[in-house]
């Protein structure tokens, strides 16, 4: 039989409903972000250059464009005869099919998945956040230090730390407490959502959860809590670089911003760490002559005749003549008319702002009838496939919906 | 059902040096993005055509390199799908190949084997979107023994319409006499070496000239046959680039510039694949100045770039100005140079402060991995 050393699974399946109305048709983990990938692209690339060749994605909710852009799992190399990249969706069984209750109840319910690899080991990974890891080094350190389970953690801002699951270890690297969100925190090591389980423990501890009626049926939650009450080795694995959870329309501005710093706060350019994406067939981008183009990125099949500063151009956007566009961030598709000024906003997919229209420069108020509670600092969120009209104002703090 | 015509891709040797002393002319970067195969291959492929075999003469590692097992265009198919056909070297006529029926002999076996009915036949140097459906479907409507795609090319000089082999065609599209690049133009017609017929027809004609040491499929096949057989004409009216020379090779991509022409040669419904590279978006600099250029993903401008075409993973500096001109692949122009209508293979660098300048007719070559 078959056997893997390492097998991942990638809890895919959640709405991010902070996102507003980015995430009304798909899942958060299909969210475009860097010009040309999705949120998914980044763990996905990861399991390739750690050497992991088994990934299972878990999807839930809005599952359908998830689907079809993992496909077969080519774009990242995971088209395998021995494993591969497979969407595991809940499913019905017997009398008692159900949809995925938490996390932990979502592996649970694919352990006939894992045990079809016999996996020494489970990496167990969340779809959203991005960020470049090399998992097979905390595999070697997993294996090493013989531990039930290792759980990747970075130290955030103190200011931060209460926001997240807080590990606390003795000098070893022992995790010797675990706190979620708290309000003093000891230490400053949050969890990134990433752990490397050995399978035997993992398939007893997801058996016992789902047998105990008032389980939230959540990693954080109760395994890992109910791990360290048993006295299990937990170790936690530093790790150091970049990582940012876009689970907001304000962060998810933020780290497109990121990737255009000079120097970049997260370096996609990095022939050594490539990010695989599903690929469009789309020609060249075009600048036209009356084009100006500074601190920006721009891909393929992108028609540019207006003026961009400051932004992340996705693939295959149109912006006229005259237009102006800053601080934003244009998903695959949209339209922005000629003579029309976009500032600060999040532009959805295949939306269209009319000709000399504004968006994002008129200041907040607080009779704005577009103003949404998703949309802080300023930020204007334009949802996929809406219009705004000719001429329109669309002040600052805006949601505009399809 | 499974289709039933076969693509066959003849890419010749056409030299364009330095470019293609590492390279077949059919694997020639264009567009940025692409190289000059990409387009038959696609062509074929979006007509539904699952079996492409692609004659090759000398070079083709980089077509192989290219073109790996076909999936960019779908075609790493269980039965048939892409196949490169190298040189047949083990016959004895083969060493130099002096026409398009020695290449197709090499072959001979590949074409037998395939299931098919019929066959297209065209170039790998050409840059073109074509129905291939459509062209197929008037074949056989009309009951053709031999389709050739031609275009109108009103409005050519006499001298550049001698370069084409032309085609008298009658009001029913019945072509009546072809004249292989003819001193005297009488029509202007031009033949774009575009053929469909039965694959049986053309085993009989590879047999036959072969026989006889014959070489030309036009000049020895189809002018001899012309009066036992249907030659139809399939006139295509969009836009047509064949690179055989630095001159024609630069011109084509130029091309790209133009709106219409990006309308037509990547329009949605036909798309035109090529291998990904996954390279990251492209970044602009604070002090970026770009203007009317094709510039393919992974560049990093920091500098002016004005009406050229850049391939995958180029950079340039702050202060330098590239300007018509061709950069291929991770070439690396340094601060303050100067270049205009040159054309650099991958991987060039030039150095700080240098200049380069050719000229509109006679772009300067600089061949793969050169430090200026």
């Amino acid at each position: 039989m078959v056997s893997k050393k390492c097998v991942a699974m990638i809890l895919a399946g959640g709405q991010g409903s902070r996102l507003g109305a980015l995430t009304k048709n798909v899942a958060k983990p299909a969210v475009p972000f860097g010009g040309k990938y999705r949120i998914i692209d980044f763990p996905l690339s990861n399991c390739v250059h750690s050497g992991i060749d088994t990934v299972g994605v878990l999807t839930q909710y809005q599952p359908l464009e998830l689907n079809t852009y993992i496909g077969n799992g080519n774009p990242w190399d995971l088209d395998r005869s021995m494993g591969g990249a497979y969407v595991l969706p809940p499913y019905q069984s017997g009398a008692s099919g159900e949809w995925y209750k938490g996390t932990a109840n979502a592996i649970y319910q694919n352990i006939g998945f894992m045990e079809g690899f016999n996996p020494e080991n489970v990496l167990i990974l969340s779809g959203d956040h991005i960020y470049k890891m090399h998992y097979g080094k905390m595999l070697e350190e997993h294996i090493a230090q013989d531990a039930a389970v290792t759980i990747a953690v970075m130290p955030v801002d103190w200011e931060e730390a209460k926001r997240f699951g807080i590990m606390n270890t003795d000098e070893n690297g022992i995790i010797t407490e675990f706190e979620e969100k708290p309000q003093n925190p000891k230490s400053n090591l949050a969890s990134m959502g990433v752990y490397i389980f050995k399978y035997d423990v993992l398939k007893k501890y997801l058996t016992d959860d789902e047998r105990d009626p008032e389980s939230a049926n959540d990693f954080g939650k109760n395994i890992i809590p109910k791990m360290l009450a048993d006295g299990e080795k937990m170790v936690a694995y530093s790790f150091e670089g970049y990582w940012k959870d876009v689970g907001t329309i304000q962060s998810l501005w933020e780290a497109n911003m990121d990737l255009i710093d000079d120097p970049p706060k997260f370096d996609l350019n990095d022939r050594k760490w490539v990010i695989y994406s599903r690929n469009y067939a789309l020609m060249p981008h075009y600048i036209g002559e009356t084009a100006k183009i500074t601190n920006s990125t721009v891909t393929e099949g992108c028609e540019i005749d207006g003026e961009v500063d400051h932004s992340v151009i996705f693939s295959a956007v149109k912006i006229g003549k005259g237009a102006i566009v800053k601080d934003s961030v244009i998903m695959p598709g949209a339209v922005i008319g000629d003579g029309a000024v976009v500032e600060k906003a999040v532009i959805g997919v295949e939306a269209t702002i009319g000709k000399n229209a504004k968006v994002g420069v008129s200041p907040e108020s607080a009779d704005n009838k577009y103003n949404s509670d998703y949309c802080t600092h300023g930020i204007v969120l334009v949802e996929g496939n809406a219009t705004v009209a000719d001429g329109e104002d669309i002040p600052k703090g805006s949601m505009i919906q399809a | 059902m499974r289709n039933d015509t076969m693509g066959i891709i003849l890419t010749g040797d056409e030299k364009i040096s330095p470019l293609t002393d590492i390279r077949a002319n059919s694997a020639l970067p264009v567009a940025g993005r692409y190289r000059i195969i990409d387009f038959v291959i696609s062509n074929m492929a979006n007509a539904g055509i699952v079996n492409v075999g692609i004659a090759t003469e000398s070079n083709y590692s980089s077509l192989m390199d290219h073109t790996r097992s076909g999936k960019p265009w779908d075609l790493d198919r269980k039965n048939s799908g892409l196949q490169i056909l190298p040189p047949n070297l083990e016959k004895e006529k083969f060493g130099v190949i002096k026409g398009n029926i020695d290449l197709l002999a090499g072959i001979r076996d590949y074409i037998h084997r395939s299931t098919e009915t019929y066959v297209i036949l065209s170039l790998g140097n050409m840059v073109y979107n074509i129905d291939f459906a459509a062209v197929v479907k008037q074949h056989k409507a009309q009951q053709a023994d031999i389709t050739v795609v031609y275009k109108d090319v009103n409005g050519m000089e006499e001298a550049d319409l001698s370069h084409y082999t032309l085609l008298d065609i009658d009001g029913e599209g019945c072509v009546t006499d072809i004249e292989v690049q003819p001193y005297y133009p009488k029509t202007t017609n031009a033949s774009l070496e575009i053929f469909v017929m039965e694959k049986a027809l053309l085993e009989s004609i590879i047999d036959e000239c072969s026989a006889r040491g014959d070489v030309d499929f036009v000049k020895d096949a189809v002018i001899k046959k012309m009066d036992g057989m249907r030659i139809f004409g399939y006139k295509f009216d969009g836009h047509i680039y064949k690179v055989d020379s630095m001159k024609t090779y630069y011109q084509t991509n130029m091309q790209f510039l133009k709106e219409d022409r990006r309308k037509e040669l990547f329009n949605r419904k036909r798309p035109i694949y090529t291998k990904t590279k996954d390279q990251s978006p492209t970044k602009y600099g604070a002090d970026a100045k770009c203007t009317n250029s094709f510039i393919s993903d992974g560049c990093v401008i920091e500098g002016t770039v004005i009406n050229s075409i850049l391939s995958r993973g180029v950079k340039v500096a702050k202060g330098a100005v590239v300007k018509d001109s061709i950069i291929m692949q991770n070439s690396v122009i340094e601060p303050d140079v100067e270049v205009s209508y040159v054309v650099f293979d991958k991987e060039v660098t030039i150095t700080k402060g240098r200049k380069l300048i050719g000229q509109e007719n006679y772009p300067l070559a600089i061949s793969k991995g050169s430090v200026i």
